[in-house]
């Protein structure tokens, strides 16, 4: 691969600077934002690729442990982030779908799909577990959004049932159905469109890094299949979590363990 | 004694409504509870189906604390029907379909609640017309018919003819008779009508 400089990076962000003259001549505003955004790349990537590089070399199954429980730490913080509400623990409930759902698709697809030796081989798990997760907590925090939106403002339907007799369970199982099918609609559309609008950019990158298109394809197909199986698990871990902290082992409804937050 | 409740306290965001609370309800009863908006009417009945975290106080229904009942059984036999039926999905007979998968309604001996929409002046069609179909008043004789129809041991009514016509609500009243109920209403002509006992909130 034709390996960049600092100088081709330049030249790319002069493409950059174009885009805030334009928010200047347009009065978009965005100038100041777009100016941190792109410093923010050059940082957080460059910081990264450093990160990774002795990380690959180290060969120290801890470390490699370590970084993946980093990577998850701040996949579920983002995740809460997003949501419109708050309950005690929901970061703990984040942390563990993300856990579970990247987990243990990413092993699966290092140690059994792939059948790398060893099996936490940071050069295949790492970005494995970075794109599962990136495209996992989408699915988490729009499945928990929703289902803390449903069970506050729907608190009505799930009363409903409950003065019935209902257990927690099947009270919120409407809740849990929309909560999950909206996690799923994200991977859903991406599944449906790849290759036709984009190109991914995991393919990409490995067309570029010299791979046989038709080998990048399979792989693609393999992380997306990984992603979509992940996202599905942590929604449902985390819908279930979530669920299981504003019910009381009464079976009542606590919709005032709910916070909301401004976003 | 069928339904006791000791030393029950109601709050609401902090705040003692009721406090020290001791009322019994013999079986086939119906107690009235009175008092102005605000007094804790509905939340009283809340507390009965154990729908809102205790504060203080026991309860029991035919000698059974809540406990030994079971959350779920309790809630089905001391059955709260709600103000206002919330939005649900579906029509009516959907509702009544969800409500017979519920484990804790397995096996009971039920009634027929077209019958109790016919007596309450209805038509059976209604049944399966979309609740944003329905008037207020239809909206809260199918919730009514599909409680009463699973026959609980109490019901808790709050203000359950308040969109009726003169006609069905004293119909209601009528099916209501021999039945204990726990039943909050404003018109002090209904509540002489069907009182056994009074419970005057805020006074």
């Amino acid at each position: 691969m034709i390996e960049l400089g600092w100088v081709q990076l330049a030249i790319a962000g002069g493409l950059v600077v174009l885009a805030g003259g334009l928010s200047v001549l347009m009065e978009l505003g965005v100038g100041k934002r777009l100016a941190i955004a792109s410093l923010r790349t050059v940082v957080q990537l460059t910081i990264l690729g450093a990160l990774l590089e002795p990380l690959f070399r180290s060969e120290l199954g801890w470390l490699v442990g370590l970084a993946c429980l980093v990577m998850i730490g701040l996949a579920a913080h983002e995740s809460v982030r997003r949501a419109g509400r708050r309950y005690r623990g929901i970061r703990r409930d984040a942390f563990l779908s993300l856990l579970i759902a990247g987990g243990c698709t990413a092993l699966l697809a290092t140690a059994a799909i792939v059948g790398v030796d060893p099996w936490w081989e940071p050069r295949y798990l790492i970005p494995i577990l970075g794109m599962v997760l990136g495209n996992g907590l989408t699915g988490i925090s729009l499945g928990l959004d929703l289902c803390l939106r449903s069970i506050d403002e729907g608190r009505g339907r799930v009363e409903a049932l409950l003065v019935m007799g209902a257990t927690p369970r099947e009270a919120s199982r409407p809740v849990a159905r929309a909560a999950l099918r909206s996690g799923l609609v994200p991977i859903l559309n991406s599944m449906n469109v790849v290759g036709l609008v984009t190109v991914p950019g995991m393919m990409t990158g490995q067309i570029l890094g010299g791979t046989d298109p038709l080998q990048a394809a399979r792989y693609q197909i393999m992380i997306l299949f990984v992603i979509a199986g992940a996202t599905a698990l942590g929604t449902a871990a985390v819908v279930l979590l979530a669920l299981r902290a504003l019910f009381d082992a009464d079976g009542r409804l606590r919709p005032e363990r709910l916070r909301r937050v401004e976003n | 004694m069928f339904f006791r409740a000791t030393g029950l306290a109601v709050e609401a965001s902090g705040r003692r409504l009721i406090d020290g609370l001791d009322l019994e309800l013999e079986r086939g009863q119906c107690l009235v509870v009175r008092g102005p908006s605000g007094v804790g009417k509905s939340l009283l009945l809340r507390q009965f189906a154990r729908l809102d975290a205790e504060v203080a106080g026991e309860l029991s229904l035919e000698g059974r604390a809540p406990a030994e009942w079971g959350a779920q059984a309790w809630r089905t036999e001391v059955c709260l029907v709600m103000q206002g039926a919330p939005e649900l999905e579906g029509n009516p007979a959907d509702w009544l379909r969800a409500v017979e998968s519920l484990a804790a309604q397995a096996g009971r001996e039920t009634s027929d609640p077209l019958a109790l929409l016919s007596e309450w002046g209805l038509a059976a069609d209604k049944f399966e017309r979309p609740w944003s179909e329905l008037s207020v008043g239809e909206r809260q004789r199918c919730q009514l018919a599909v409680a009463v129809s699973r026959k609980p041991r109490l019901l808790l009514l709050d203000e359950p003819t308040s969109a009726l016509d003169p006609d069905a609500a004293r119909a209601f009243e009528a099916s209501m008779v021999g039945k204990s109920t726990i039943w909050i209403t404003h018109s002090p002509e209904q509540a002489a009508r069907i009182a056994d006992a009074v419970l005057e909130l805020g006074s």
